[in-house]
Protein backbone atom coordinates (compact mmCIF):
# COMPACT_ATOMS: atom_id res chain seq x y z
CA UNK A 1 0.00 0.00 0.00
CA UNK A 2 2.55 2.29 1.03
CA UNK A 3 4.67 1.39 -2.10
CA UNK A 4 2.14 1.75 -4.65
CA UNK A 5 0.42 5.00 -3.79
CA UNK A 6 3.04 7.35 -5.07
CA UNK A 7 2.58 5.50 -8.23
CA UNK A 8 -0.70 5.97 -8.55
CA UNK A 9 -0.56 9.59 -8.01
CA UNK A 10 2.15 9.52 -10.68
CA UNK A 11 -0.08 7.48 -13.12
CA UNK A 12 -3.41 10.27 -12.02
CA UNK A 13 -0.80 12.50 -13.04
CA UNK A 14 0.32 11.40 -16.01
CA UNK A 15 -2.83 11.14 -17.49
CA UNK A 16 -3.93 14.52 -16.01
CA UNK A 17 -0.82 16.17 -18.23
CA UNK A 18 -1.54 13.95 -21.25
CA UNK A 19 -5.00 15.13 -21.40
CA UNK A 20 -4.65 18.79 -20.52
CA UNK A 21 -1.44 19.29 -22.68
CA UNK A 22 -3.26 17.65 -25.61
CA UNK A 23 -7.08 18.81 -25.69
CA UNK A 24 -8.35 22.21 -24.91
CA UNK A 25 -10.53 21.20 -22.11
CA UNK A 26 -12.23 24.82 -21.37
CA UNK A 27 -14.58 24.81 -23.93
CA UNK A 28 -17.61 25.75 -22.93
CA UNK A 29 -21.34 23.78 -23.53
CA UNK A 30 -22.88 27.31 -22.52
CA UNK A 31 -21.16 28.68 -26.08
CA UNK A 32 -22.72 26.34 -28.21
CA UNK A 33 -26.13 26.98 -27.03
CA UNK A 34 -25.76 30.86 -27.12
CA UNK A 35 -23.94 30.05 -30.69
CA UNK A 36 -26.88 27.88 -31.52
CA UNK A 37 -29.36 30.90 -30.87
CA UNK A 38 -27.45 33.50 -32.66
CA UNK A 39 -27.51 31.06 -35.55
CA UNK A 40 -31.02 31.05 -35.57
CA UNK A 41 -31.40 34.92 -35.32
CA UNK A 42 -29.19 34.74 -37.95
CA UNK A 43 -31.39 33.02 -40.38
CA UNK A 44 -34.31 34.62 -39.54
CA UNK A 45 -32.49 37.82 -40.48
CA UNK A 46 -31.30 36.47 -43.75
CA UNK A 47 -34.36 34.89 -44.67
CA UNK A 48 -35.72 38.76 -44.65
CA UNK A 49 -33.40 40.44 -46.25
CA UNK A 50 -33.32 37.66 -49.07
CA UNK A 51 -37.23 38.23 -49.22
CA UNK A 52 -36.69 42.03 -49.33
CA UNK A 53 -33.75 41.96 -51.74
CA UNK A 54 -34.33 39.57 -54.73
CA UNK A 55 -38.11 38.69 -54.49
CA UNK A 56 -37.75 35.66 -56.94
CA UNK A 57 -38.95 32.46 -55.69
CA UNK A 58 -36.06 31.12 -57.12
CA UNK A 59 -33.50 33.17 -55.33
CA UNK A 60 -31.43 29.96 -54.61
CA UNK A 61 -30.77 29.29 -58.15
CA UNK A 62 -29.13 32.32 -58.76
CA UNK A 63 -25.89 33.92 -57.57
CA UNK A 64 -26.16 36.69 -54.27
CA UNK A 65 -23.90 38.89 -55.76
CA UNK A 66 -25.79 38.98 -58.80
CA UNK A 67 -24.88 41.59 -61.84
CA UNK A 68 -23.37 44.97 -61.25
CA UNK A 69 -24.51 45.76 -58.07
CA UNK A 70 -24.58 42.19 -57.14
CA UNK A 71 -21.71 42.75 -54.10
CA UNK A 72 -23.26 45.96 -52.79
CA UNK A 73 -26.80 44.19 -52.29
CA UNK A 74 -24.75 41.23 -50.89
CA UNK A 75 -23.22 43.42 -48.56
CA UNK A 76 -26.01 43.40 -45.62
CA UNK A 77 -25.92 39.07 -46.06
CA UNK A 78 -22.33 39.71 -45.12
CA UNK A 79 -22.44 42.06 -42.45
CA UNK A 80 -25.35 39.97 -40.86
CA UNK A 81 -23.14 36.45 -41.37
CA UNK A 82 -19.97 38.39 -39.72
CA UNK A 83 -21.85 39.78 -36.76
CA UNK A 84 -23.10 36.13 -36.17
CA UNK A 85 -19.98 34.95 -36.22
CA UNK A 86 -17.86 37.51 -34.28
CA UNK A 87 -20.84 37.24 -31.39
CA UNK A 88 -20.78 33.35 -31.08
CA UNK A 89 -16.98 33.42 -31.24
CA UNK A 90 -17.17 36.35 -28.39
CA UNK A 91 -19.57 34.03 -26.38
CA UNK A 92 -17.00 30.98 -27.01
CA UNK A 93 -14.29 33.11 -25.44
CA UNK A 94 -16.41 34.37 -22.69
CA UNK A 95 -17.60 31.02 -21.02
CA UNK A 96 -14.79 29.50 -21.74
CA UNK A 97 -12.17 31.30 -19.75
CA UNK A 98 -14.96 31.58 -17.18
CA UNK A 99 -15.61 27.96 -17.36
CA UNK A 100 -11.34 27.75 -17.14
CA UNK A 101 -11.37 30.12 -14.33
CA UNK A 102 -13.99 27.97 -12.17
CA UNK A 103 -11.55 24.76 -13.13
CA UNK A 104 -8.34 26.33 -12.26
CA UNK A 105 -6.74 25.76 -15.66
CA UNK A 106 -5.66 28.53 -17.49
CA UNK A 107 -7.56 28.96 -21.22
CA UNK A 108 -4.65 30.30 -23.02
CA UNK A 109 -2.19 27.37 -23.56
CA UNK A 110 -0.24 25.73 -26.55
CA UNK A 111 -2.61 23.85 -27.25
CA UNK A 112 -5.38 26.66 -27.21
CA UNK A 113 -3.52 28.11 -30.05
CA UNK A 114 -2.92 24.79 -32.13
CA UNK A 115 -6.74 24.27 -31.74
CA UNK A 116 -7.69 27.64 -33.31
CA UNK A 117 -5.17 27.84 -36.22
CA UNK A 118 -6.33 24.26 -37.10
CA UNK A 119 -10.08 26.10 -36.91
CA UNK A 120 -8.70 29.42 -38.28
CA UNK A 121 -7.29 27.82 -41.56
CA UNK A 122 -10.52 25.91 -43.37
CA UNK A 123 -12.75 29.07 -42.21
CA UNK A 124 -10.41 31.23 -43.50
CA UNK A 125 -10.76 29.19 -46.93
CA UNK A 126 -14.15 29.35 -46.97
CA UNK A 127 -14.77 32.20 -46.03
CA UNK A 128 -12.02 33.43 -49.14
CA UNK A 129 -14.14 30.69 -51.48
CA UNK A 130 -17.29 32.23 -50.27
CA UNK A 131 -16.47 35.83 -51.11
CA UNK A 132 -14.88 35.31 -54.50
CA UNK A 133 -17.44 32.76 -55.30
CA UNK A 134 -20.56 34.52 -54.94
CA UNK A 135 -21.05 36.65 -58.01
CA UNK A 136 -20.87 33.38 -60.05
CA UNK A 137 -22.29 30.10 -58.07
CA UNK A 138 -26.11 29.81 -56.78
CA UNK A 139 -26.95 30.86 -53.96
CA UNK A 140 -27.64 27.47 -52.59
CA UNK A 141 -24.34 26.37 -53.20
CA UNK A 142 -22.67 29.85 -51.60
CA UNK A 143 -24.79 28.40 -48.15
CA UNK A 144 -24.14 25.17 -48.45
CA UNK A 145 -20.56 26.34 -48.67
CA UNK A 146 -20.80 28.24 -45.00
CA UNK A 147 -21.95 24.85 -43.64
CA UNK A 148 -19.32 22.85 -45.44
CA UNK A 149 -16.13 24.54 -44.65
CA UNK A 150 -17.32 25.33 -40.85
CA UNK A 151 -18.16 21.75 -40.01
CA UNK A 152 -14.89 20.49 -41.57
CA UNK A 153 -13.08 23.67 -39.63
CA UNK A 154 -14.85 21.58 -36.65
CA UNK A 155 -13.36 18.66 -37.11
CA UNK A 156 -10.09 19.97 -38.32
CA UNK A 157 -10.27 21.61 -34.33
CA UNK A 158 -11.66 18.85 -32.89
CA UNK A 159 -8.59 16.83 -32.80
CA UNK A 160 -7.37 19.69 -29.81
CA UNK A 161 -10.45 19.72 -27.62
CA UNK A 162 -13.67 17.05 -26.35
CA UNK A 163 -13.99 14.64 -28.55
CA UNK A 164 -17.79 14.76 -29.30
CA UNK A 165 -17.32 17.70 -31.17
CA UNK A 166 -16.05 15.57 -33.95
CA UNK A 167 -19.85 14.88 -34.54
CA UNK A 168 -20.58 18.29 -34.51
CA UNK A 169 -18.17 18.49 -37.45
CA UNK A 170 -19.41 15.98 -39.31
CA UNK A 171 -22.98 16.87 -39.07
CA UNK A 172 -22.32 20.32 -39.99
CA UNK A 173 -21.10 19.41 -43.46
CA UNK A 174 -23.70 16.47 -43.87
CA UNK A 175 -26.48 19.42 -43.53
CA UNK A 176 -24.08 21.04 -45.89
CA UNK A 177 -24.32 18.58 -48.58
CA UNK A 178 -27.99 17.75 -47.99
CA UNK A 179 -28.30 21.63 -48.72
CA UNK A 180 -26.64 20.84 -52.14
CA UNK A 181 -29.27 18.48 -52.54
CA UNK A 182 -32.86 20.14 -51.83
CA UNK A 183 -31.54 23.63 -52.22
CA UNK A 184 -34.77 25.00 -51.73
CA UNK A 185 -34.72 24.24 -48.20
CA UNK A 186 -31.52 26.10 -48.06
CA UNK A 187 -32.51 28.58 -45.29
CA UNK A 188 -34.23 25.74 -43.21
CA UNK A 189 -31.23 23.44 -43.14
CA UNK A 190 -28.85 26.36 -42.63
CA UNK A 191 -30.65 27.15 -39.41
CA UNK A 192 -30.86 23.32 -38.28
CA UNK A 193 -26.96 23.44 -39.08
CA UNK A 194 -26.14 26.69 -37.24
CA UNK A 195 -29.06 26.70 -34.68
CA UNK A 196 -30.22 23.71 -33.61
CA UNK A 197 -26.96 21.67 -34.03
CA UNK A 198 -25.37 24.03 -31.76
CA UNK A 199 -28.04 24.06 -29.08
CA UNK A 200 -28.05 20.44 -29.03
CA UNK A 201 -24.29 19.73 -28.76
CA UNK A 202 -24.18 22.47 -26.38
CA UNK A 203 -26.91 21.65 -24.16
CA UNK A 204 -25.20 17.26 -23.93
CA UNK A 205 -21.80 19.25 -23.35
CA UNK A 206 -23.28 21.32 -20.65
CA UNK A 207 -24.67 18.63 -19.08
CA UNK A 208 -21.99 15.77 -19.30
CA UNK A 209 -19.19 18.34 -18.22
CA UNK A 210 -20.68 20.68 -16.18
CA UNK A 211 -19.77 23.91 -17.65
CA UNK B 1 9.06 -7.77 -7.92
CA UNK B 2 12.32 -7.47 -9.11
CA UNK B 3 11.24 -8.20 -12.62
CA UNK B 4 8.45 -5.25 -12.33
CA UNK B 5 10.99 -3.37 -11.18
CA UNK B 6 13.37 -3.72 -14.09
CA UNK B 7 11.20 -1.93 -16.56
CA UNK B 8 11.23 0.98 -13.79
CA UNK B 9 13.24 3.41 -15.40
CA UNK B 10 15.58 5.98 -13.05
CA UNK B 11 15.55 8.57 -16.07
CA UNK B 12 11.78 8.97 -14.65
CA UNK B 13 12.23 9.08 -11.34
CA UNK B 14 11.37 12.91 -11.44
CA UNK B 15 8.11 14.46 -11.39
CA UNK B 16 8.98 16.55 -13.70
CA UNK B 17 10.64 14.22 -16.53
CA UNK B 18 7.40 12.12 -15.97
CA UNK B 19 5.60 15.28 -16.66
CA UNK B 20 7.64 16.21 -20.28
CA UNK B 21 8.09 13.19 -21.12
CA UNK B 22 3.87 12.61 -20.77
CA UNK B 23 3.63 15.83 -22.28
CA UNK B 24 5.46 14.80 -25.32
CA UNK B 25 3.91 11.58 -25.79
CA UNK B 26 1.05 13.02 -26.83
CA UNK B 27 2.13 16.19 -28.49
CA UNK B 28 4.53 16.21 -31.66
CA UNK B 29 6.36 18.56 -30.68
CA UNK B 30 6.23 21.69 -27.83
CA UNK B 31 8.71 24.63 -27.17
CA UNK B 32 10.00 25.33 -23.47
CA UNK B 33 7.72 28.14 -23.28
CA UNK B 34 4.71 25.61 -23.74
CA UNK B 35 6.39 23.24 -21.68
CA UNK B 36 6.87 25.58 -18.95
CA UNK B 37 3.15 26.75 -18.68
CA UNK B 38 1.58 23.26 -18.80
CA UNK B 39 3.74 21.90 -15.84
CA UNK B 40 4.06 25.41 -14.19
CA UNK B 41 7.40 24.82 -13.41
CA UNK B 42 10.61 27.42 -13.12
CA UNK B 43 13.13 27.73 -15.69
CA UNK B 44 16.03 26.35 -14.33
CA UNK B 45 14.45 23.78 -13.02
CA UNK B 46 13.03 22.74 -16.65
CA UNK B 47 16.01 23.24 -18.16
CA UNK B 48 18.13 21.38 -16.05
CA UNK B 49 15.56 18.16 -16.45
CA UNK B 50 15.34 18.69 -20.07
CA UNK B 51 19.47 18.57 -20.72
CA UNK B 52 18.99 14.77 -18.42
CA UNK B 53 16.45 13.56 -20.68
CA UNK B 54 17.99 14.68 -23.65
CA UNK B 55 21.79 13.48 -22.81
CA UNK B 56 19.52 10.01 -22.01
CA UNK B 57 18.79 9.79 -25.77
CA UNK B 58 14.77 10.62 -24.80
CA UNK B 59 13.39 13.51 -26.38
CA UNK B 60 16.00 15.89 -28.77
CA UNK B 61 16.17 19.67 -28.87
CA UNK B 62 15.72 21.95 -32.26
CA UNK B 63 16.15 25.73 -31.73
CA UNK B 64 15.89 27.98 -34.55
CA UNK B 65 14.20 31.62 -35.28
CA UNK B 66 10.67 32.85 -34.94
CA UNK B 67 10.44 36.56 -36.02
CA UNK B 68 13.93 36.97 -34.86
CA UNK B 69 13.14 35.35 -31.46
CA UNK B 70 14.77 32.05 -30.43
CA UNK B 71 12.90 29.26 -30.10
CA UNK B 72 13.54 25.92 -28.83
CA UNK B 73 11.31 23.03 -29.91
CA UNK B 74 11.16 19.02 -27.96
CA UNK B 75 10.33 15.95 -29.76
CA UNK B 76 9.96 12.84 -27.69
CA UNK B 77 12.48 9.83 -29.89
CA UNK B 78 11.86 6.77 -30.47
CA UNK B 79 13.78 5.36 -28.17
CA UNK B 80 11.93 7.68 -25.56
CA UNK B 81 8.78 6.74 -26.49
CA UNK B 82 9.58 3.13 -25.86
CA UNK B 83 11.06 3.44 -22.21
CA UNK B 84 8.37 5.59 -21.17
CA UNK B 85 5.82 3.53 -22.68
CA UNK B 86 7.42 0.22 -20.75
CA UNK B 87 7.68 2.73 -17.52
CA UNK B 88 4.00 3.33 -17.30
CA UNK B 89 3.25 -0.61 -18.25
CA UNK B 90 5.64 -0.79 -14.96
CA UNK B 91 3.40 1.58 -13.08
CA UNK B 92 0.48 0.00 -14.37
CA UNK B 93 1.56 -3.89 -13.12
CA UNK B 94 2.70 -2.51 -9.61
CA UNK B 95 -0.42 -0.95 -8.87
CA UNK B 96 -2.66 -3.83 -10.45
CA UNK B 97 -0.30 -5.99 -8.17
CA UNK B 98 -1.25 -4.10 -4.64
Amino acid sequence: MNQSDPHLEDIQAIRKLMEASSRFLSLSGLSGIVAGFLGLAGAVAAQLLITKISAPADWYMRPFAEGPDGYREFLPLVAVMAAVLVLAFSGAIIFSSRKARKSGHRAWTPVTRRMLVSLLIPLGAGGLFILLTAATVPAAVTVASTLIFYGLAVVSAGKFTFGEIHWLGVLEVIAGLVCLALPQYSIIIWAFGFGLLHIGYGLFMHLRYRG
Amino acid sequence: MKTILANFNKAFESRVRLGIMSVLAVNSSMDFTGLKETLEVTDGNLASHLRALEDAGYIIMEKSFINRKPNTRYTITEAGLDSFNSHLQALEELINKK
